[in-house]
């Protein structure tokens, strides 16, 4: 009763409901992402995508360094002035230093690259697997030959003996 | 005092010792295999015993040098203090490039001495021989290094009697003592099955049997490399300020790649076993774990790159680059000598498989691997092409890898309950039915708690997917052998499973959480913030031989008080905050004070950060260790004619399963 009862609910109507639950959820729960919330926030979350000019690789955010404090502190005022946009105050900061201090490189020249490389091995992964299950499909399985029967035979008798023993 | 000290003089010569019992090693192990001399091959496992000897030993000094404070050592002089606490003045000796060699040679010395001990019996073996012969070579290219451009024991400036002592951040937490060595038995803990994959090359017995040899060794060096980076990020978390446990420093990123391609030659492994294939994927893992390890330290040990957590830069990186090239050049020769014999008659039936679920979860391991090393690498490549500095950072990272994740997750979900060959539709809906529930159940949870981000919630949901599918196999396990459940490589890898599902969903958590706020306080004021409050009660001082701190009292909720400090390490001259966290089971409250301060002062910056879920990223990290242990235990034994694949497709509904 309880295995049919199991059988049942598994079907795919019960497929259908919980797909309708995480579609409804994802929908709720996208519909209210927000970002930062606060003015604070958005200035953490603007000193993550820029480098410490004197650090050892830190981000604005991570670094504790003097100069950390000084853009942070940029940051702090254009948020505050209310006039650009979050990527708008990045290119500013950048620009106005001589070194990049953008973390994410861009998308075009040679900077690209670190973005298509691993796109292209992704790619290059999948046509990979696809050819060798293609080839696998063609090759089929391996015929046993007698010989081989022979050694299951032989193994199996050892096998039970040893439980008889 | 001496002009040669006895302990650089003892420590040196136990170096010296241990490069030529290395050498002597190779050449009587490589003589006793050429001329079939049994005598030669038993003497093997002594020069093991010995060159271990000889690494503890010149540890041994370079902890006395410390301890007496020997100032005519020129390394006692950067790392060594008269008033560093014992503590750290131990742990100073891996506190930068040279002490760290040393380490490593301890590890590494110490593994090479425990693999003959183990094997001394078959030492007449050839792969075994050809095994500690790898790992002579191995063992003599860390004592050159420490001979030559890593000498820890060069005699110093004359007249020098005391020194600025370990860096500020390597004096303030006790995770010193347990980080560094831990992450280093990680490291070269992959020496083992690398030794026996190219002994397997080398021989010509490439089947499965060094696989097996080295199942265990190969299970605790990933172990010991995982909770080496949990630590690591504990340590960070607890350190640095800042309160992130991972940035993608290129320290942490060489630690994490090893650990990658590790992880994905622990499933693939499985396949050769069962089916007997993917012969030459597995030794590329294996060989690409090994070389990552040294890569690693060659990025991070040779100052190409800066970290944070590099602590020190020396002359060793055209020494590393070059044995880097050595290992991958000699391991694609052999692979290549030995293209015939790897070729495997099997074929993986369905991609809806266990195994080809394994090698999906391999692709991605490898993409998310070469991500990783892009990201570290790319600014080296950049600088060398265009003439042009440019950082790569977290966002990179994050936004790379996050569907890489992700995707991982929905594999771990699924892989577990694929049974082997082939796997129907009915058997799919059977089995996956209640896990996607749970997954439904974690997604409704995270919306009901204010969840919100669609990366976030599709972690949340394929985190508790995952899990349903792990806690299914453990259930159905136990009910099948009682206790024995939750032991063996199958059980114990789901408890690991466990582990990594609660750190994805708690680190997904705090990066998507954390809510910041910045406050300058007046003494006696108190916030409100995130329905806590805060009271600042003033501001003290607190002054060692090491340090002068100045504290924060902090009450929380009008009960225990915390004391953020900014302290002043006097011999560096160096400016260090430290946190103080309020740590629980939902949120952590990590409070930091800002800016400079002294304890006339008025009022401080306070900056309060409300991190969900951290506990769990250590409570993941002790699951996976816990799954690791139980993993390695031998498991029930099945039946050698009890079925390990999917049975046809005709009786397979109507079947129970078997894992």
């Amino acid at each position: 009763m309880t295995n049919l009862f199991n059988k049942k609910m598994k079907r795919w109507p019960a497929w259908v409901v919980m797909l309708f639950c995480v579609v409804a959820l994802m929908l709720i729960g996208t519909q209210r992402d927000s970002g930062p919330s606060t003015p604070q926030e958005r200035i953490e979350s603007i000193s993550q995508r820029l480098a410490c000019p004197t650090c050892d690789g830190e981000s604005v955010y991570e670094s504790r360094g003097a100069a950390s404090q000084a853009i942070r502190k940029e940051i702090a005022r254009q948020v505050a002035d209310g006039q650009l946009t979050d990527s708008q105050i990045v290119k500013a900061i950048d620009d106005s230093y001589t070194a990049d201090l953008k973390l994410v490189p861009g998308g075009t020249g040679f900077d690209a690259l670190i973005w298509i490389l691993p796109i292209v091995l992704l790619v290059v992964a999948i046509a990979g697997l696809v050819v060798v299950f293609k080839r696998w499909k063609t090759q089929g399985s391996l015929t046993a030959t007698d010989a081989d029967r022979d050694l299951v035979e032989t193994a199996l008798r050892q096998v039970s003996e040893n439980r008889d023993s | 005092m001496l002009a040669v000290s006895i302990n650089a003089a003892i420590g040196r010569g136990a170096i010296l010792l241990g490069l030529l019992t290395c050498l002597s090693g190779i050449a009587i192990t490589v003589a006793g295999i050429r001329k079939h001399d049994l005598r030669a091959l038993k003497s093997a496992p002594r020069y093991a015993y010995l060159a271990f000897a000889a690494a503890l030993l010149a540890f041994i000094m370079m902890e006395r040098a410390l301890i007496t404070r020997d100032f005519s050592m020129k390394y006692v002089q950067q790392v060594g203090s008269r008033d560093t606490p014992a503590l750290f003045n131990f742990t100073a000796v891996w506190s930068a490039l040279e002490g760290s060699i040393l380490l490593w040679l301890l590890a590494l010395t110490g593994l090479i001495a425990a693999v003959a001990r183990k094997f001394r019996a078959r030492v007449g073996d050839e792969l075994l021989a050809w095994a500690m012969v790898v790992m002579f070579v191995v063992g003599l290219f860390f004592f050159l290094l420490s001979f030559g451009p890593a000498n820890p024991f060069a005699m110093g400036a004359l007249g020098v009697n005391d020194g600025p002592g370990p860096n500020p951040l390597l004096q303030n937490h006790i995770l010193v003592l347990f980080h560094p060595p831990i992450l280093y038995v990680g490291y070269v803990g992959f020496t083992v099955p690398f030794a026996f994959a190219m002994a397997a090359l080398i021989t010509g017995r490439v089947g499965e049997g060094w696989l097996l040899e080295t199942r265990r060794w190969t299970l605790y060096a990933w172990g010991f490399l995982t909770v080496g980076i949990i630590l690591g990020s504990w340590w960070s978390y607890e350190v640095l300020g800042w309160s992130g446990v991972w940035a993608w420093d290129p320290v942490e990123n060489a630690s994490f790649l090893p650990w990658l391609t590790g992880t994905a030659y622990l499933h693939s492994v499985l396949v050769q076993e069962r089916r007997g294939m993917l012969r030459v994927w597995n030794l590329s893992l294996v060989i690409a774990t090994f070389s990552l390890t040294i890569l690693g330290t060659f990025l991070t040990r040779s100052g190409v790159i800066n970290s944070v957590h590099a602590f020190s830069a020396g002359s060793v990186g055209p020494w590393l680059l070059t044995f880097f090239a050595i290992i991958v050049v000699v391991a694609i020769f052999l692979v290549g000598r030995r293209g015939d014999q790897l070729r495997s008659p099997g074929a993986i039936d369905s991609p809806l498989s266990r195994e080809g679920a394994f090698l999906a979860n391999n692709v991605l391991f490898s993409i998310f691997a070469f991500v990783v090393l892009l990201g570290t690498v790319f600014p080296l490549i950049v600088e060398a092409l265009n003439n042009r500095r440019i950082v790569v950072g977290e966002p990179f990272f994050d936004r790379m890898t996050m569907p890489l994740g992700l995707t991982l997750l929905f594999l771990m979900a699924i892989a577990p309950v694929l049974p082997w060959r082939k796997a129907s539709q009915e058997v799919l809906r059977d089995r996956l039915f209640w896990p996607a529930w749970c997954g439904v159940g974690a997604l409704a949870l995270s919306v009901i708690v204010g969840a919100d981000g669609w990366a976030s919630l599709a972690a949340f949901a394929l985190g508790g997917f995952a899990a349903g599918a792990a806690l299914r196999q453990i259930a159905l396990a136990s009910r099948r052998q009682g206790w024995r459940g939750v032991v063996g490589r199958a059980n114990g890898g789901m408890v690991v499973h466990i582990g990594v599902i609660i750190i994805a969903v708690a680190f997904s958590a705090s990066s998507s959480y954390t809510r910041t706020q910045e406050f300058v306080m007046k003494v006696g004021e108190t916030v409100t913030f995130a329905d806590h409050t805060f009271t600042f009660e003033g501001l003290s001082l607190e002054s060692d031989d090491v340090k002068t701190s100045v504290k924060a009292a902090i009450r929380i909720d009008g009960d225990s008080v915390y004391s953020p400090a900014r302290s002043k390490y006097i011999k560096q001259g160096m400016d260090i905050g430290t946190p103080s966290v309020k740590t629980g089971f939902v949120n952590d409250l990590y409070i930091t004070l800002e800016g400079n301060v002294r304890t006339t002062d008025t009022e401080a910056r306070i900056k309060i950060f409300v991190k969900p879920l951290i506990m769990w990223l250590w409570i993941g990290g002790a699951l996976m260790a816990l799954g690791t242990v139980l993993a390695a235990f031998p498991g029930k034994r099945r039946q050698p004619t009890a079925p390990v694949s999917a049975d046809s497709v005709l009786t397979q509904s109507t079947t129970d399963e078997h894992v």
